[in-house]
């Protein structure tokens, strides 16, 4: 392999190739800002309070709904008060979704899926006992998940999730009267549904209070109860999904055509070349639009199989960049081809360490919420320390791994440093080589970092758009959902450039007519390919792959 | 240029017609009649949701002003929440003067304005009270119902989606849904700003400053519900991430928009009844001769409430038409200076320049009695009279005095038998009180409690 496209490519062709990218890059970012709308929408709804139906408290086939045929009679926040033990174990707190609006509206399968979070106000009688603002306060209740869809009768609700969860609310004193204390507490996760498949729901929630089970019996009594779900946006879903279906096929053609090249080559590939494919394959794998399913079957793990996908995408290219920097090395230690195994299992424990503790907590979280929609690993103390170590796990091995391809890119650069003094006195095929090389390695660091950077300063963006709460009707670009699919074409075209400028060049079988005077790149390289033919016949070199030729001749210069 | 004098032309059309519209119903407490419907449906005790016979209920009719029932009928469920409204407002406003001499009574006192009494006809501390919490209550409620979903006109604000190609050559009800699929709805809290703004502010016109007064209150008390607001915001990217965050407003117990009203009653400016009442009588009257000086203040209202056609829901949630009316009008000084002094700080220029923007009628400053206070912020309550003591029963003034009140004989505030009787002396009686206590609970599903009995001292104000 006398070297890749890249250092062969002129200038201009250079040119024309980086700016048709730039200018798709261009174009994800204006799909994302002009077209699409937010990624994600809400509703805020205020529970509606019914009185439960004596006897049918363990009836999970018995709903109660606020809308329509047969819907219940809501008892007011005045009557709940009035009330002598205000209720309890009486009442069922109602949510209906998605609320109407003008008419009834219906979620649809391109909203993807549905987050729900419960916010708290609940209030203490001043004169029974207020010791101290309530902490850790365990909140008991029995939540019940059913569906509906359009053709069904109003009535006609099916369960589909039915647990007692537990959650620890964490408030605050809003305001207190010699009646009773007012505290808002924080919000608590409720439900993660990965899918939505269907087109109403209905959540009934009971808080049953039980002396002896000392259950909800330090918890006053609650006033409102907010429920917030959110859902990904259809239209944010038809855009994000187009640019996958768009650069799915690009990337799989390149992939194809860079694989092709690679055997056209009489040797077997490289290290390097594997790693370009594989990562290639982990964005085919990321970017194969297996949302289109969803709108046809019930996925319950998509959200799960989502965060995998992007997991395995990331724990390649920060493999490929170890990879990368460890082959741009320029000192070779041994003079077999290497492997993963041989050269960087040590390197990547980082990596692997990282994304599996990520992905456990991911099985741990989402897994299980394919079981249960309410579960959540947060939601009990010890489920919350187990989710933090592996958090934090991955947190090390993350910093770990920066330091370390800081470290590498570092040594890199010293080499080139020590490597351009001694350029001058080596022959013109192995200046050539190292240029080419030094030039790779540069060009891809720059990219890389550019492409870090943008990410980075996208995702602040993304944060400082989404902290500044105003209603902008003026603002024309939606930042955050231009800043996602900004982010998303960047990297689709940064591994599409690499698998291009990195195929491996088929200008190493040019004529031998070298002529050492022209200054065109073309001829530059066929002279170094020449040459690189004569290399290869040296003796310590068993095989033909650019490294190890370098190696063979760092360790001639050691020599010398 | 065309334009902008096209819009004059029709402003000072609308301009006349407010003027010859407003000039028969003369008075104070024009825009506060609507507090009755409070007691609405209460003595035959239809369900509060059935809205459809509530609104056949002759007590609205008369209630309510032409362009308060025109907002009903086309909010279907408003009415419910705004019933909701005025209770919450009631009972807010006792809870919160619940230890005061003046307490908040609505319990002798016919419908409409007179709901609090004839209190309300002093601008004094009290009466802008009363307009902060009902606005702030109206505010409240409608943004509560909302949440509930049992007001299906609130807004979805798809402002951010209208460039969706889907959405742009649709009407009616099919771009509802398209749009709720394509982008979601966002929050709605402005829809109750909005709709208390048109509802709650319709008669006052903010010609005179007791009018001035109702409008900067019942603005104050808006203010406070939505300084109240809270932003929530979860994380949902990839594993919980932060990648992706979606935030909301969370709003706010009632309870604590009273309790900060409260504290600026406390705190409440007195402002200034600028030169003398004739004079304001002479603006006024001029205003009708020649609609421009005053009339900024019209156009903002005007052409919803003289044309009854031009009138639909979305209109009345486009603040569009004044803005573009603003910005014809500002490049000219406002001209009604019952109280623009021209050594305002800068502060106060700024926040007046932010109010013009946002509504032409709340453009206005008041200012202080003492000239050494400052001048009173957006979330303060004015009054502009000192009120009257409470102390005994004054039927003119619609007071109950405070004979037969209860008090705590260990206080020495104003809840203290001492202050409330105003120095009557009190009468001591020992009650018996029985009540459920010590309930066991088991789930599911039954309470057990015993009966305790106690005995509780109670003083009352002879």
């Amino acid at each position: 392999m006398a070297g890749t496209i890249l250092e062969n490519l002129s200038g201009r062709k250079l040119s024309v190739l980086v700016t048709l990218l730039l200018l798709s890059q261009v174009a994800c970012f204006l799909l994302g800002g002009l077209l699409a709308p937010l990624p994600a929408g809400h509703q805020v709804i205020l529970a509606m309070v019914c009185k439960d139906t004596p006897g049918r408290q363990n009836d999970t086939t018995f709903w109660l709904h606020l809308r329509g045929d047969g819907k219940c009679a809501s008892v007011s926040q005045e009557d709940i008060e009035r009330h002598d033990t205000k209720m309890a174990n009486e009442i069922v707190y109602i949510f209906q979704m998605p609320l109407p609006r003008g008419e009834e509206l219906d979620y649809s399968r391109w909203q993807q899926n549905l987050i729900g979070v419960l916010q708290v106000d609940i209030a203490y009688n001043s004169d029974v006992s207020l010791i101290d603002p309530p902490k850790d306060l365990q909140l008991t209740v029995d939540t019940r998940l059913a569906y509906r869809n359009k053709g069904d009768r109003q009535n006609d609700w099916k369960l589909y999730a039915h647990a007692l969860e537990k959650r620890y609310l964490d408030c605050s004193l809003k305001t207190a009267s010699q009646e009773e204390s007012l505290f808002s507490c924080d919000m608590v996760p409720l439900f993660e549904l990965g899918d939505l498949h269907h087109d109403f729901y209905l959540l009934n929630l009971r808080f049953p209070i039980d002396t002896d089970m000392k259950m909800n019996l330090n918890l006053g009594h609650m006033h409102d109860l907010t429920l917030t779900v959110i859902h990904q946006n259809g239209g944010f879903t038809k855009v994000w999904l187009s640019l996958k279906t768009v650069l799915f096929p690009f990337v799989v053609a390149i992939m194809i055509w860079f694989w092709r090249r690679v055997h056209i080559l009489q040797r077997s590939p490289a290290l390097l070349e594997y790693m370009l494919i594989y990562l290639g394959a982990a964005l085919t794998f990321l970017n194969f639009p297996l949302e289109f399913l969803s709108l046809f079957i019930e996925m319950p793990y998509m959200l799960l199989l989502s965060d995998i996908r992007q997991g395995v995408f990331y724990a390649m290219l920060l493999s490929f960049w170890l990879v990368f920097a460890g082959e741009h090395m320029l000192i070779q230690e041994s003079p077999y081809k290497s492997t993963i195994r041989s050269r960087y299992w040590k390197h990547l424990s980082a990596v692997v360490v990282g994304c599996l503790s990520l992905f456990m907590f991911d099985i741990c979280e989402r897994g299980v919420q394919m079981r249960n929609p309410f579960y959540s690993i947060w939601t009990t103390p010890i489920g919350a320390r187990v989710a933090m170590s592996f958090i934090i796990l991955a947190g090390i091995s993350g910093v770990i791994y920066f330091l370390f391809l800081c470290y590498m890119v570092w040594k890199v650069f010293k080499n080139i440093g020590v490597k351009r003094t001694s350029l001058p006195s080596m022959s013109n095929a192995r200046r050539l080589h190292y240029e080419g090389l030094i030039y790779r390695f540069k060009f891809l660091m720059l990219a890389t970092l550019l492409c870090a950077g943008l990410t980075v300063a996208g995702f602040i963006m993304g944060q400082v758009a989404e902290g500044q709460w105003k209603w902008d009707e003026d603002m024309e670009i939606q930042l955050t959902s231009a800043f996602l699919t900004g982010v998303y074409g960047m990297w689709n075209i940064y591994i599409f450039a690499l698998l291009i400028l990195y195929a491996p060049s088929h200008k190493q079988w040019p004529s031998n007519s070298s002529d050492e005077t022209t200054q065109s790149n073309e001829n530059i390289v066929a002279a170094a390919a020449s040459e690189e033919i004569e290399f290869s016949h040296l003796p310590s070199d068993s095989n033909p792959s650019e490294i190890s030729s370098l190696t063979s001749f760092t360790r001639k210069v050691a020599f010398d | 240029m065309d334009l902008s004098t096209m819009l004059y032309v029709y402003l000072l059309v609308m301009c006349t017609y407010a003027t010859t519209e407003s000039k028969p119903k003369p008075g104070r407490g024009r825009g506060s009649m609507w507090w009755g419907i409070a007691k609405v449906g209460e003595p035959n005790n239809i369900s509060p949701l059935s809205s459809g016979i509530m609104y056949m209920d002759p007590a609205i009719h008369s209630t309510l002003r032409r362009k308060q029932r025109r907002l009903v009928r086309d909010n279907p469920g408003v009415l419910s929440a705004l019933v909701k409204g005025a209770n919450l407002a009631i009972s807010e406003c006792q809870h919160q003067f619940r230890n005061r001499r003046w307490n908040c009574s609505t319990r002798n006192f016919l419908r409409g304005k007179n709901l609090f009494g004839k209190i309300v006809d002093r601008g004094c501390r009290e009466t802008g009270f009363i307009y902060a919490i009902t606005s702030a209550a109206v505010t409240h409620s409608i943004a509560r119902a909302c949440s509930e979903g049992s007001i299906e006109s609130c807004t979805c604000d798809y402002s951010h989606q209208s460039r969706s190609p889907q959405t742009s050559h649709q009407a009616g009800s099919v771009a509802g849904v398209r749009d709720w699929e394509w982008g979601g709805c966002s929050d709605n809290i402005g829809f109750g700003f909005k709709f208390s703004r048109d509802f709650v502010d319709t008669g006052e016109r903010g010609r005179n400053l007791r009018e001035k007064m109702n409008l900067h209150n019942n603005e104050a008390g808006r203010n406070h519900v939505q300084s109240e607001m809270r932003q929530e915001c979860k994380c949902h990217g990839m594993s919980g991430s932060c990648t992706v965050k979606t935030c909301w407003m969370r709003l706010s117990n009632f309870r604590v928009i009273g309790d900060n009203l409260k504290d600026r009653f406390d705190g409440a400016s007195r402002v200034m009844m600028t030169n003398s009442l004739r004079q304001n009588r002479n603006s006024l009257q001029s205003s009708s001769a020649n609609t421009n000086t005053i009339g900024i203040s019209g156009p903002a209202i005007s052409p919803n409430a003289a044309s009854p056609n031009a009138f639909s829901a979305d209109r009345m949630l486009n603040d569009h038409t004044p803005d573009h009316i603003l910005k014809t009008y500002s490049s000219k000084p406002p001209s009604n200076t019952i109280n623009s002094s021209n050594s305002l700080p800068r502060s106060l220029v700024r926040n007046r320049v932010r109010q013009r923007k946002k509504n032409n009628r709340y453009n206005f400053q008041l200012k202080p009695q003492n000239p050494e206070h400052k001048a009173p912020g957006p979330k303060d309550i004015v009054y502009l009279e000192q009120s009257p003591s409470f102390c005994e029963k004054n039927l003119r003034l619609g007071i109950q005095g405070t004979h037969g009140r209860q008090c705590n004989d260990t206080s020495i505030g104003v809840d203290g038998c001492d202050l409330m009787c105003c120095g009557r002396g009190y009468r001591t009686q020992v009650i018996d009180v029985i009540e459920r206590c010590a309930c066991t609970f088991h789930w599911c599903c039954e309470v057990k409690c015993k009966t305790c009995r106690m005995k509780k001292t109670i003083h009352t104000c002879l």
